[in-house]
């Protein structure tokens, strides 16, 4: 029977917990996702630039969990509250509170058990379609991986049961808690809730300067350091929740104060009704700025270091092409390139060492990045080498050090960083030995045998992402074949390039999809927070229909007073984001590159859920017109 | 001779689609209300009383026949003008839930004036002279909950008078106060009525509340059944109702 009524009731909800059912699937579909990326063995095996990716996807499914957890949980407790009169009805008409509780256990668990049906089915679309974009855009070939994978199903399944038992059971225990009483006055809310005067100035005062710190920091993150990420967090955080909860009211008073506005069309009504929800939401909307902060700022985040790929290979190493012993093949790929600067450099290698021809260095000097040295110079990091080079030997990486004859003198930094920075392409290549820049005679008596390696520069590598990637196998296959060495790990500018572009690809991927997860379920919540008044209002605009407001006016007067209340959060949150990205000034060259992407998609999200919020809260409050 | 403010001929109003369980609740009731009149609608329980309100108020629109209001026929308006005559032409006391509580009384009464678009400097003195009338320009600046029952009827009544309205409807507005309040809205709307000239229609189950009015028109399983006139004072006119009622075979509603 009670089984029955729960059913009657919760089928004229509908609508709100279809809602709470999307932001279920939404989370379980893209932690599904993330769980295939991160456990798919096979795949993972066979991709070494995969195995990187794998971790972010991990901590990607964490952080997932956690806003889940908080989002199921607030939007159980908000259906509950919903529904306390009618509970508290069946209490007193004589049901017995366990039997209640089981039944909203069961609810729960029903509902959950739903959503994670459609959120691995879904999982598993957004999988194949989403993961395999992300492949192409990496350049790795999909196999092995499969979109439906049994362990990232248990795990999904698993996670999330134990997430619905976990809140199904606290919501049972609070209505154990609660009396009949309690339930059915619960609606009953206070409307105006005034603080004046003093305390709020200045907690405003302190709500400012909070931000300000805040933004401070953000912006000298180069010389805060730590401290720096210390202050930016909680100052900001602190800060927004103090002006959300002294300065909006103090805003939308004035509002009200303002007789001409007041009295225009229904706005009396219209800043009323804000009045009493920036009164209510204060917390929700502190909330809702600082998440959205961190979902735009996720996904700014992750596209900002992805856009900076190139530019952070750059750093690494001035010349786009090194090829040690030459083949054909390389020659053929250079003649296809523009090449800017091409120049080759012979030495000699023996068991101790590698020793380069000094004339063949002097008689082209190398550009060497500046980075690491004395002189560096951020606005001219690439500088041509012009240290000269009087004696017979210089020499780096000599074991031991007492090994230096007289006639060998340690190498000069920057030659230093020519010869191993530059030159060298892989570790396999010195494994221990000395490097040494020796005159005509000295390398005429080396035992060894003679190679060249030629670096250089093109217009831009990455138009010869092709050429240069066959290059690096030659090499690698070069060292592979020399040392017996198993995968050698190569240095060139490309390689650089294509591990930091997957891993940053990965992490934009997962800032994208967390950043949208999190924005669709904040946005929930405060729609779920707000519709949980409507049901009070619902009176007054009967009322006002009664004496004759135009359904239009209402509808407006809807529109108005939600968007303020969506919009504030927004714009403090894109504002954090904006001022925030500068925190990565230091790492990245710009940080801004691309922004509006991550913006637009919020603003979509963003828009929808105030869409159809003010759709539900309309469907709920307004007269049906005879 | 007076103008008619309202005249209602043959008014059916039939709810539900054809096809379905069909309730038919006003069978063609006709009623003319003369510039400044105070007239009741009683009748038993189901009778149509809310129904005939609603249809003239343009809450609700008739199935059939023609009602006009101030010279202005509205059964042929549109949405948008149904909204913008309520708010220009009648003033409206519910029986509760009058005011907004989340604005102030002067806020509450001002609102009409403020949909047509009414300067705030000429809404000022409209409501202080309306709230003086009433008796109410002590509590313009608190909010509903701070003020009684009886206050925010007269401020109900202040709202549905600050427009000039051409006429004034009323659904039991007694219906949830004390005699005594109850009493003092009444004595209220017989002054509205007698010195400032308000033409009031009003729907009540209550006999002593009836007995204010100048004239009652009785209905009866939706249509008009009969009416009587105030000739002697009120407390023979409230014997005369009493009798209709018990001949109505309702008497148990009269409370
Ligand atoms: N929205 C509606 N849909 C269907 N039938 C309705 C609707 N409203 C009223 N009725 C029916 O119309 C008839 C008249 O109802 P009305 O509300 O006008 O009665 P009333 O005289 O106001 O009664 P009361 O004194 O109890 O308020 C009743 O039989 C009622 O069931
Ligand atoms: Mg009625």
């Amino acid at each position: 029977m009670l089984l029955k009524l729960s059913l009657s009731s919760m089928r004229k909800m509908m609508k709100d917990y279809l809602v709470l059912l999307i932001g279920l699937v939404i989370s379980i579909t893209i932690f599904y996702m993330f769980q295939t990326l991160a456990l798919n063995g096979d795949f993972t095996k066979q991709n070494s630039v995969i195995s990187s990716i794998q971790l972010v996807f991990n901590v990607g499914s964490v952080l997932l969990a956690f806003i889940t957890f908080f989002y199921i949980f607030y939007a159980n407790s908000f259906l509950l509250s919903l529904r306390r009169k009618e509970l508290g009805m069946y209490m007193i008409l004589g049901a017995k509170k366990r039997k209640i509780s089981q039944i909203l256990f069961l609810e729960t668990l029903v509902l959950g058990i739903i959503s994670l049906v459609i959120g691995t089915i879904a999982g598993a679309g957004l999988a194949s379609g989403v993961g395999s974009l992300l492949m192409k855009q990496l350049d790795i070939s999909l196999e092995g991986y499969q979109p439906f994978y049994l362990p990232s199903i248990m795990m999904t399944c698993g996670f999330f049961l134990v997430l619905f038992l976990l809140t199904s059971s606290v919501n049972a225990i609070k209505l154990a808690r609660a009396t009949e009483l309690d339930l059915i006055r619960a609606e009953q809310q206070n409307d105006r809730v005034q603080r004046k005067g003093f305390a709020t100035v200045l907690l405003a005062l302190i709500g400012l300067a909070g931000l300000a710190a805040g933004y401070y920091a953000l912006v000298h993150m180069e010389e805060l350091r730590e401290i720096g990420l210390f202050i930016a967090a909680s100052a900001t955080t602190i800060g927004t929740y103090l002006i959300f909860i002294t300065l909006l009211p103090v805003f939308v008073n004035a509002l009200k104060k303002n007789r001409v506005w007041n009295e225009r069309k229904l706005n009396a009504f219209t800043f009323a009704q804000l009045r009493f929800r920036v009164n209510n939401l204060t917390k929700v909307l502190g909330t809702v700025a600082m998440l959205i902060a961190l979902g735009v700022g996720a996904m700014a985040g992750g596209m900002a270091f992805q856009k900076n790929v190139s530019l952070m290979a750059e750093m690494g190493k001035v010349y786009d092409v090194i090829i040690h012993k030459p083949v054909p093949a390389d020659y053929e790929a250079l003649k296809a390139m523009t090449v800017e600067e091409q120049n080759t450099y012979r030495y000699k290698v023996d068991d101790a060492g590698i020793y380069y021809l000094k004339d063949d260095l002097l008689a082209d000097p190398p550009l060497i990045n500046t980075i690491g040295l004395e002189d560096y110079d951020p606005d001219n990091r690439v500088k041509r080498v012009s240290t000269s080079l009087p004696s017979k030997v210089y020499s780096v990486y000599d074991h031991p050090e007492e090994n230096l004859g007289p006639d060998i003198e340690s190498m000069p930094p920057d030659w230093q960083e020519a010869v191993t920075g530059e030159f060298i392409n892989s570790y396999e290549m010195i494994n221990g030995k000395a490097v040494r820049i020796v005159d005509q005679t000295t390398y005429s008596g080396i035992q060894g045998e003679e190679r060249s390696v030629v670096l250089a520069r093109v217009d831009d590598f990455l138009k010869y992402k092709q050429e240069l990637k066959e290059i690096d196998e030659r090499q690698t296959r070069l060292y592979a074949d020399e040392t017996g060495a198993e995968g050698p790990q190569l240095y060139s500018k490309y390689t650089t390039y294509a591990s930091l572009y997957a891993f940053t690809s990965g992490t934009m991927f997962m800032g994208f999809f967390l950043g949208i997860a999190f924005l669709a379920m904040m946005a929930s919540c405060l729609m779920f927070k707000i519709l949980s008044g409507a049901t009070r209002d619902k009176d007054r605009y009967s009322m006002l229909r009664k004496i004759g407001v135009r359904q239009e006016w209402l509808v407006g007067s809807i529109y108005k007073e939600l968007f303020v209340v969506f919009v504030f959060p927004a714009l403090i949150g894109l504002v954090h984001v904006l001022v925030g990205m500068n925190m990565f000034s230091f790492i990245l060259e710009e940080p801004y590159v691309g922004i509006w992407v991550p913006i637009s998609i919020f603003l979509v999200i963003y828009t929808f859920y105030y869409w159809i919020t003010v759709q539900l809260y309309k469907g709920i409050v307004l007269p049906k017109e005879a | 001779m007076k103008a008619s403010v309202l005249e209602v001929r043959d008014v059916q109003k039939i709810y539900g689609n054809r096809g379905e369980s069909q309730s038919h609740a006003l069978k063609g009731v006709s009623l003319t209300i003369q510039e400044g009149e105070f007239v009741g609608i009683m009748g038993p329980s189901g009778s149509g009383k809310t129904t005939l309100l609603n249809v003239i108020s343009t809450l609700d629109r008739p199935t059939d026949g023609f009602i006009q209001i101030a010279g202005t026929d509205i059964t042929q308006m549109k949405q948008n003008q149904l909204a913008d005559f309520r708010s220009q032409k009648l003033g409206f006391i519910f029986q509760d839930f009058n005011l907004l509580e989340n604005l102030t009384v002067y806020e509450n009464i001002a609102l009409p004036l403020s949909l047509q678009g009414v300067s705030s400097s000429e809404i000022a003195p409209k409501v202080h002279k309306v709230a003086q009338t009433l008796g109410i320009q002590e509590i313009l600046q608190k909010y509903p909950v701070q003020i009684s029952g009886g206050q925010k009827q007269r401020a109900a009544a202040a709202r549905a008078l600050v427009h000039d309205p051409a006429i004034l409807l009323a659904d039991e507005p007694t219906g949830s106060l004390d005699s005594k309040n109850a009493k003092s809205l009444l004595e209220t709307m017989t002054d509205l009525n007698e010195n400032h000239g308000v033409s009031i229609m009003m729907v009540t189950h209550d006999a002593f509340s009836a007995s204010y009015c100048r004239r009652i028109l009785f209905i009866q399983d939706g249509k008009l059944y009969t009416e009587i006139h105030r000739t002697q004072d009120r407390q023979q006119f409230f014997k005369q109702i009493l009798d209709v009622l018990a001949e109505l075979g309702a008497s148990h509603d009269v409370r």
